[in-house]
């Protein structure tokens, strides 16, 4: 528990643990989607059977992508790099392990509340009141055992990366705690329009707030290793993480544009969403000039690739974001598929990617080995590429058909039909990503218990 | 009513920030960016390195072209809801 053991000596108990989880939940979460996906295109597949109905295993699939996959993968490199960039340990592996093992017990418990019809019906706050307790708590323990590693730290000056982990975690759980109405144990809700606005302040937070500062911090540590140079700008990443802090906290009314929320707070909402350019272009900037000459070394290295490519989604889905922010672009792409391919480019292409870069970064530090096979998590992250690339064209498209429809007030069950070739192509390009997912699973568990690889 | 809400998240938000910056300056965060840049590289005993090949660079030129052309395609669609706003 000490920080005085030299750093080499740590087992990084917690990060492989994370790694795991993370590993594990992407090939389950993935396998949802591809039943909800199965759905849109013959929507009596598997019909009556209650638990595997569409509206449940939707936010099975989403909660899984975001606090079973996402998370633990960022979390599972946060809890490597908090502890080497303030050079001590980590204040207790024992701690860590915990906390994932609740984590896992809040995710599992979670999962099967939904599948038995137990939700709440507030999107991505579907959880039942006992899991969001246990995730509360597990914001609390995962903070206690970072600050703590921080209050032992040697290195004084805390590294940006370090900053954006410590906002992720203090900012989500109270957000988290918020948002979920944790106080209204019976409804997890307010009443009225107030939850509805409420709800998309957690909504938009919980990515903003928790996957969005976590990538963010990885990316930062991670890019000036593989490219052994130093940041471009300090000072630059520090101004982008507090404009992060002022501008992302209150854009969530954006989801609202329709409904009939006061003017001001829809105002604040799109200003300050055509404002995150500043803090997205903040980070790219400093990103891309750090990584400026040095694309060979950077696609060269796994990790580097998972995350310059993660950087990349983050440009594209930023900027898309601003714009969707915007009420006469909305006119067309709100609560179309426009919108679902822009949330898997920010959640698989952006913090999915960074998050599996993350992990491939950590696991060959922490077991002190190469990874299993190169090629495996080469063939992933093609894979993964390829889906989210592919979501990306097949929803848009589907996305404006549906739009142009409905702003042209054609009834739904004519809009349909013109869609369905979208919808079997989304789920012929969803098999990629799970078979992704299963080799990424198969590669982190022989990564960790059966590599034959010599130790470096 | 949601005001309360809004107000009390803002707040803690906001609290929290400006108590944690204050913290930072007063802790000199902020003085020396210059070594802080060089941080990660910093007592770096294990580096892994990779052999670096042609396809590796094309592989990014690739990469970054897709995504300019999807970000075209997100700009197109902005000029023309904005022409064709009412």
């Amino acid at each position: 528990m000490t920080g005085d053991i030299t750093m080499e000596s740590e087992n990084y108990m917690t990060a492989r643990a994370y790694c795991l989880t993370a590993a594990f939940w992407f090939a389950v979460a993935t396998s949802f989607g591809i039943l909800a996906a199965s759905y849109l295109v013959a929507p009596d597949f598997m019909a009556n059977i209650a638990f595997l109905e569409f509206g449940r295993i939707r936010p099975i699939h989403v909660n899984l992508v975001l606090f079973g996959f996402v998370t633990p993968g960022l979390l599972g490199a946060a809890h490597y790099l908090v502890p080497r960039l303030m050079q001590t340990r980590l204040y207790s592996q024992k701690l860590g392990l915990i906390t994932v093992l609740l984590w896992n017990v809040a995710v599992a418990a979670g999962m099967i509340g939904l599948s038995l019809g137990h939700t709440t019906g507030r999107e991505y706050a579907e959880l039942i009141w006992p899991v969001k307790i246990l995730i509360v708590i597990g914001f609390g323990l995962i903070g206690a055992n970072l600050f703590l590693t921080i209050r032992q730290r040697k290195e004084p000056i805390l590294y940006v990366s370090v900053w954006y982990v410590c906002a992720a975690v203090v900012m989500t759980g109270v957000t988290y705690f918020i948002g979920n109405v944790v106080w209204e144990p019976e409804t997890g809700a307010l009443l009225g329009i107030s939850d509805a606005v409420l709800l998309w302040f957690y909504g938009h937070n919980i990515f903003g707030l928790l996957l969005t500062p976590l990538s963010l911090a990885v990316a930062y540590y991670v890019i000036p290793k593989v490219t052994r140079n130093p940041l471009y700008s300090h000072t630059l990443s520090i101004l982008g993480f507090w404009g992060l802090l002022v501008v992302y906290t209150h854009i969530g009314t954006h989801h609202l544009l329709q409904v009939p929320v006061p003017t001001w707070l829809k105002v604040i909402a799109i200003v300050d969403s055509v404002a995150m350019v500043i803090p997205v272009m903040v980070f790219l900037i400093n990103i891309w000039y750090t990584a400026r000459g040095k694309l060979g070394e950077i696609h060269a290295d796994i990790a580097g690739k998972f995350i310059f490519t993660g950087t990349i989604m983050y440009f594209f889905v930023s900027i898309q974001g601003s714009m969707m922010a915007l009420p006469n672009v909305q006119r067309i792409t709100h609560f179309t598929n426009w919108v679902i391919g822009h949330s898997h480019i920010g959640v698989l292409g952006f913090a999915g990617m960074i998050s599996l870069g993350g992990m491939y970064y950590v696991l060959p530090r922490i077991t002190d080995k190469p990874l299993y096979s190169r090629f495996l998590a080469d063939l992933q992250y093609w894979l993964i590429l390829i889906g989210v690339v592919g979501f990306t064209i097949v929803l848009t498209a589907a996305g404006l058909i549906q739009g142009n429809a409905w702003l042209n007030g054609e009834t739904i069950y004519r809009v349909l039909p013109e869609i369905h070739v979208y919808y079997v192509i989304r789920l012929a390009i969803g098999v990629f990503i799970v078979i992704g997912a299963y080799i990424g699973l198969y590669n982190v568990i022989r990564t960790l218990y059966w590599n034959p690889g010599a130790e470096s | 009513m949601y005001i309360i809400y809004f107000l009390a998240y803002m707040t803690i938000g906001f609290g929290i920030s400006a108590l944690v910056f204050y913290w930072a300056l007063k802790n000199g965060q902020f003085r020396d960016q210059k070594r802080a840049a060089y941080l990660p590289l910093l007592h770096d005993t294990k580096t892994c390195p990779v052999p670096i090949r042609r396809i590796h660079r094309i592989e990014a030129i690739v990469l970054i072209t897709m995504a300019c052309l999807g970000l075209l395609t997100s700009a197109s669609v902005l000029v023309i809801s904005l022409i064709r706003m009412p």
